[in-house]
């Protein structure tokens, strides 16, 4: 059987170069190419139906990668953990939304495909048979753009690439197959497969953090650059994988506000702490504790990498990990072991409510209203609440349901992003 | 019609992106990395923006979402409500489409379902032009393709 493929492979290579020349362009990952172990099996197997040409020209495409396969068992979310990126190439001679010509060009030792097509219809097709993601690339057309006579299709091919992420168990060849099937394509076009690493990705979200001036004489730095100015009031941050680099107009407007609140010497209580920005933002403006509640474990765990950045004692930040469905918060047992070297008079202060002169959550609308209850009971009678992370349009649901809680609520817009601060109402003896 | 401003001020597309994420709960991870990463876009704010601006929806229902690239890094998108073959899943209340659609029924939906359907596409930005009668009839068509018959009442 092996006899018989390289047969035919060989007599395919003939129009593979120029495919393969594309193939080796643009590619982010260094990690070699693999074929995913089953497409062998149905290539294989479609040798011995009746030939048409979409078949032959889809075990060509197979053929077009190394053949190692991997067997790889990933789970999905740690870092490392591989995926598929796929990249087709198509050539169009006239970019256009929904003619679909096929215009074939037979030679005698070798057919060339030229597909007049809409690949935005491809890539939703590609979406609808498993593809996680699909994105299309203008890549530079030639110089001799399709104003030109459209009837010269074979001059100016125009390149568009589509790249899709698939997960590492799905069959990427029949999937492009059905997408190709459904909408009416004769040929498959030529795609490589790459295995990509969650790292990857990581490292270039990084690239993009740059040194933020908030204010007058605040920057927020990443802990890989320099602070442009040493006299300013410096926060050194690496998020990792949670919210809150300082650029986002929410973390924007919250750190204008307790600018503005904090003088010196209270107790902030910082709920969806992400990052520890806001928390460690806080500290710095001259607080006395500073306390970070949030849902998600890598938040805790970034922010207790950035107050070691920022030369914080975990007796001056303390951070907590809340269940995310509405409940008091418990203490885990990750939070436990280091929190085990606080004494106990600290410990007491994470759990206790209405101990807080400031208290700010920046998170989403449906948190927000559904624990508004909760974070308020957090604040002493008198103290700022201040809310954040909601757009324009979904303000009067927040005051609405705030207004029994909070009075004198002020707002602040910031590019469509507003955030929302008042004053605990005085205890009347009711239970809030 | 793009008005002459909008020609002047038109930034250079670097890329069309298709994804289906959760409403309201995207979270950094591979698909929003390794698709947006690659232009250099602001992934943190894109999925801040995102779960914010689907705040209105069930949480976890899959919504298909368009975002335009920027060479400059910036990056425009639009959410669109989730596909009718999700809908038809959820109306006729099974995990996934017939094997064999056309000759293995799948399980049925009336009329009913179809026109509520249609009604929530209507709000979709890429159908408003289209008559009710029209949509609906394209929910029957994708039900037809996925095993599920339609009725005038369940029976």
């Amino acid at each position: 059987m092996s006899v018989l493929l390289c047969s035919l492979r060989a007599h395919f290579i003939k129009h593979l170069p120029c495919t393969s020349f594309f193939s080796t362009r643009n590619v982010h990952h260094l990690t070699p190419r693999f074929t995913h172990p089953s497409t062998h099996s149905s290539s294989s197997s479609q040798l011995f139906k009746p030939a048409n040409f979409r078949k032959l020209a889809s075990i060509t495409a197979t053929f077009s990668t190394s053949s190692s396969s991997s067997t790889d068992t990933p789970a999905t979310n740690s870092p490392n953990s591989p995926y598929l990126s796929v990249r087709i190439r198509c050539q169009f001679a006239k970019r256009s939304k929904g003619t679909d010509i096929v215009k074939l060009r037979e030679g005698l030792s070798h057919v060339m495909f030229l597909i007049v097509f809409g690949q935005d219809m491809l890539s939703e097709a590609l979406m609808c048979f498993g593809a996680s993601s699909t994105s299309i690339d203008e890549e530079d057309r030639s110089s001799e753009n399709d104003e030109a006579n459209p009837l010269m299709y074979s001059r100016n091919p125009i390149h568009i690439c589509i790249s899709s992420i698939f997960s590492i168990d799905q069959n990427v060849h029949r999937s492009i197959s059905h997408a190709v099937d459904s909408i009416g394509l004769t040929e498959a076009p030529t795609y490589d497969v790459i295995m990509g690493y969650q790292s990857d990705w990581i490292k270039e979200t990084q690239e993009s953090f740059h040194p933020v001036e908030v204010t007058e004489r605040i920057w927020i730095v990443p802990e890989w650059r320099t602070p442009p100015d040493l006299q300013a009031t410096n926060i050194i941050l690496n998020p990792g994988l949670a919210f809150g680099t300082g650029d986002h107009p929410t973390t924007k407007l919250c750190l204008l506000l307790l600018h503005n609140l904090v003088k010196g010497g209270e107790f902030f209580l910082d709920y969806g702490t992400g990052s520890g920005i806001l928390a460690i933002a806080a500290l710095k403006f001259g607080a006395a504790l500073s306390v970070g509640l949030d849902v998600d474990p890598q938040a805790i765990t970034a922010s207790r990498q950035n107050a070691a950045l920022n030369n914080i004692g975990p007796e001056k930040l303390q951070l907590l990990l809340v269940p995310s469905k509405n409940g008091p918060p418990v203490i885990d047992k990750k939070a436990m072991n280091d929190v085990e070297r606080q004494n106990s008079s600290g410990m007491g202060i994470i759990s206790e409510t209405e101990k807080y002169d400031v208290v700010i959550a920046n998170i989403l609308l449906n948190p927000l209203l559904d624990l508004a209850d909760h974070i308020v009971s957090y604040a002493k009678p008198g103290a700022v609440v201040g809310l954040s992370g909601i757009i324009s349009e979904q303000l009067p649901h927040i005051m609405e349901r705030y207004s029994q809680l909070l009075e004198g609520m002020t707002v602040s817009e910031m590019e469509d992003w507003a955030c929302i601060s008042g004053i605990k109402k005085k205890k009347r003896g009711s239970h809030l | 019609m793009s008005t002459l401003k909008e020609i002047l001020t038109r930034r250079p597309v670097a890329a069309t992106i298709r994804l289906t994420l959760p409403a309201g709960q995207a979270k950094m991870g591979q698909t929003i990395g390794q698709m947006l990463g690659q232009y250099k876009l602001n992934q943190m704010a894109f999925v801040k923006d995102f779960n914010a601006r689907t705040q209105k929806y069930k949480p976890d229902t899959p919504m298909g979402v368009l975002v335009t690239a920027f060479k400059d890094s910036t990056y425009e998108f639009t959410v669109r409500s989730p596909s009718v073959t999700w809908y038809l899943k959820k109306a006729a209340g099974i995990e996934s489409g017939s094997g064999r659609p056309g000759h293995v029924v799948a399980s049925t939906i009336t009329m009913k379902h179809v026109y509520e359907i249609a009604k929530v596409k209507q709000s979709d930005p890429y159908c408003q032009y289209m008559s009710l009668e029209a949509i609906s009839r394209s929910v029957v068509g994708t039900a037809a393709s996925m095993g599920i018959r339609v009725q005038k009442e369940l029976d």
